[in-house]
């Protein structure tokens, strides 16, 4: 049984068919990446597997549950079970620190760990700025941030969507290879990008269009 | 570490490191605090200010003999135990007696000199009051109609009722020689009187006598003056407590138009006080929807997102009702000396009522905003900027 697959999902606004009978499934410890036109309904696709957000039609089965109709109560409990959840914008909360805002996760998962938090941030290479504030971190530092959030609570599935998205080179390459070091512990990976070389590291990349799978590649030159 | 202490840390966080935003709703509760507790306090302070200031019109209760000659100073001290001391801000015997001076009938009062000032602060006096035997205060009628000044001596003549006529046709009569120390300016009657001391007049009359009147000035609302009239005529058969009713009836009428009109202030403050704050919470609220959006998508309930909210709300509250509390006590105490004169008495009690007053009032304002904020969708924070 896969980890993740959706059956003819439909996302409906109005007469925009954003995501259209999308079906899709994802295996545990899979790294997928979703590339697409802007529009194509990535981050639609995004929220629904997410748990923020129900298809019109269709169903979503995580670990062979369907959540597509669950109200708003049990999305959140899913989300925070389960997910581990990275933006492009980053998204820290601006008044709190590098290891407080990791901690806020486990806050609403179960019980905040100073300790815990500050591995986590050990993981991602930035023990060191634990008490700063985001504003006093750089763009790549504040993605590690919430690279460490989306991992504290062990989730099913990190999502990211568009994580490179404002990183330089430099600090994209750092995400990947957190990326890969989180796919060889078996974490499992879904990632939007409009950039080629971060779809290339996945296993595979699904192309949407039109709210439709285009096509979908399997990267024969995968190095785990 | 408990959920508890995270919890704290973040409230705490929030509160410090956004101070700019935070202290401009700590203001708006501030300043709602600090007129309600002013207020309140002037409020609770007014009948004793006013009352201090209704006294200066002097007495308010007399006590008249209920027969002929049946009051004396043993019938007024039992009055009196009936009325709290404290509430006494004056009480002055009078008896009456008719003497001449230079053959001119005048009527003299004798009484506790320093008992009729008390009772009747208005009194303007030119010189000194008397202080020692042989020493009086003349009403200014008197003085202009016997050409007195302070520090003249005039000598006066008291005939006994009994001793009218005498066996030899000449009138017998005592005299007992006086020096001015005061001229009274009253714009009443008094000023037709010379006032001298009870035991000058005992001294002159050579008789003990008994009090034709006793003027008593009293702090107290209409109902205290009335409880105490009555407890002094059920109690003291010789005399008959009465209250003056022009004077206690206005000191009612002012103080109630007062505090109804100081309740109604306090009211609309209040009111303007929670849409302050229902506006700066509602602004935060709007301020912060990607950091609720992001605590949600992170697996925040509503409960929780409700809980740090308040939470934020209710320390403000409790900051700016101390705050309040504290600045309300200077602001009713300005007022006080601006407008009474005088000065306020702290109200110990007033600052954890004024400090739960304004918790309250924020829990309410933050209501509305704070429902609002669970409103808010998760897939937010995947939206771009
Ligand atoms: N709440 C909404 N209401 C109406 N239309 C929406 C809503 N959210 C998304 N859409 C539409 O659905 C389509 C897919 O949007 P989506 O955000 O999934 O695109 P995307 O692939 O993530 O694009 P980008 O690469 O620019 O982020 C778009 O045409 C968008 O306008
Ligand atoms: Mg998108």
């Amino acid at each position: 049984m896969s980890l993740l697959q959706l059956n003819q999902v439909s996302k409906i606004y109005g007469d925009l068919r954003a995501l259209d009978k999308v079906s899709l499934s994802v295996e545990k410890g899979e790294w997928v990446a979703i590339m697409g036109p802007s529009g194509s309904g990535k981050s639609t696709m995004m929220n629904i597997i997410g748990a923020m957000d129900k298809p019109s039609e269709g169903e979503v089965l995580l670990d062979g549950r369907d959540i597509s109709k669950e109200n708003a109560k049990t999305l959140t409990n899913i989300r925070r079970d389960k997910i581990g959840l990275i933006f492009q914008q980053f998204h820290l909360v601006n008044y709190l620190t590098a290891v407080e805002n990791v901690m806020v996760a486990q806050y609403y998962h179960s019980i905040p760990d100073e300790k815990e938090a500050l591995n986590a941030l050990e993981r991602v290479g930035l023990r060191d700025r634990a008490k700063h504030l985001p504003s006093q971190l750089s763009g790549g530092e504040q993605q590690r941030v919430c690279i460490a959030r989306a991992l504290i609570n062990y989730p099913e599935v990190i999502l990211a969507d568009e994580p490179t998205g404002n990183l330089d080179e430099a600090n994209e390459g750092i995400v990947l290879d957190i990326f890969r070091q989180l796919h060889r512990e078996g974490s499992t990976l879904i990632v939007v990008t409009h950039d080629p070389e971060v779809a290339e590291v996945a296993q595979r990349t699904i192309v949407l269009e039109h709210g439709r799978i285009a096509r979908e590649v399997v990267n024969e030159n995968f190095v785990p | 570490m408990k959920r508890q202490k995270m919890y704290f840390r973040m409230v705490v966080a929030s509160l410090i490191r956004r101070r700019s935003r935070m202290l401009v709703a700590l203001l708006a509760i501030a300043i709602g605090a600090t007129i309600l507790s002013g207020l309140v306090t002037i409020y609770y302070d007014v009948p004793r200010q006013m009352g201090a200031q209704f006294r200066g019109y002097g007495a308010n209760m007399i006590l008249l003999p209920q027969e002929e000659n049946s009051m004396d100073m043993a019938a007024m001290e039992a009055a009196l135990t009936h009325i709290p001391a404290e509430s006494v801000s004056g009480a002055a015997p009078y008896r009456y007696e008719t003497i001449r001076v230079n053959e001119q009938p005048i009527i003299i009062a004798g009484t506790d000199l320093q008992g009729a000032v008390a009772a009747s602060p208005y009194w303007m006096i030119t010189g000194e009051l008397p202080s020692a035997s042989g020493q009086a205060l003349i009403g200014k009628e008197v003085a202009s109609l016997l050409g007195l000044s302070v520090g003249a001596s005039f000598t006066a003549s008291y005939t006994p009722a009994q001793a009218e006529t005498s066996e030899n046709g000449v009138t017998q009569y005592q005299t007992m020689p006086f020096e001015v120390t005061g001229v009274l300016d009253t714009g009443g009657s008094e000023e037709q009187y010379i006032f001298l001391s009870s035991q000058d007049v005992e001294a002159l009359t050579g008789e003990e006598g008994t009090l034709d009147v006793v003027q008593l000035s009293v702090n107290g609302s209409q109902q205290e003056l009335e409880a105490y009239a009555d407890a002094i005529n059920g109690a003291v058969p010789q005399l008959a407590a009465r209250l003056v009713k022009r004077v206690t009836q206005s000191e009612t009428t002012v103080l109630t138009k007062l505090q109804s009109l100081v309740f109604l202030v306090t009211a609309v403050v209040l009111v303007l006080t929670m849409v302050c704050v229902a506006t700066t919470m509602m602004a935060v609220v709007t301020e912060r929807r990607k950091e609720i959006g992001l605590r949600k998508a992170l697996g925040a309930s509503n409960q929780s997102i409700i809980m740090e909210f308040m939470g934020e709300g209710l320390v403000l509250g409790a900051l700016g009702g101390l705050l309040g509390s504290v600045l309300g006590f200077g602001f009713a105490q300005l007022v006080s000396t601006r407008v009474f004169n005088s000065s306020i008495r702290f109200q110990g009690l007033l600052v954890p009522i004024t400090i739960l007053v304004s918790v309250a009032v924020t829990a309410l304002a933050c209501l509305l905003p704070v429902r609002s904020a669970t409103d808010i969708e998760p897939a937010l924070v995947l939206k771009g900027e």
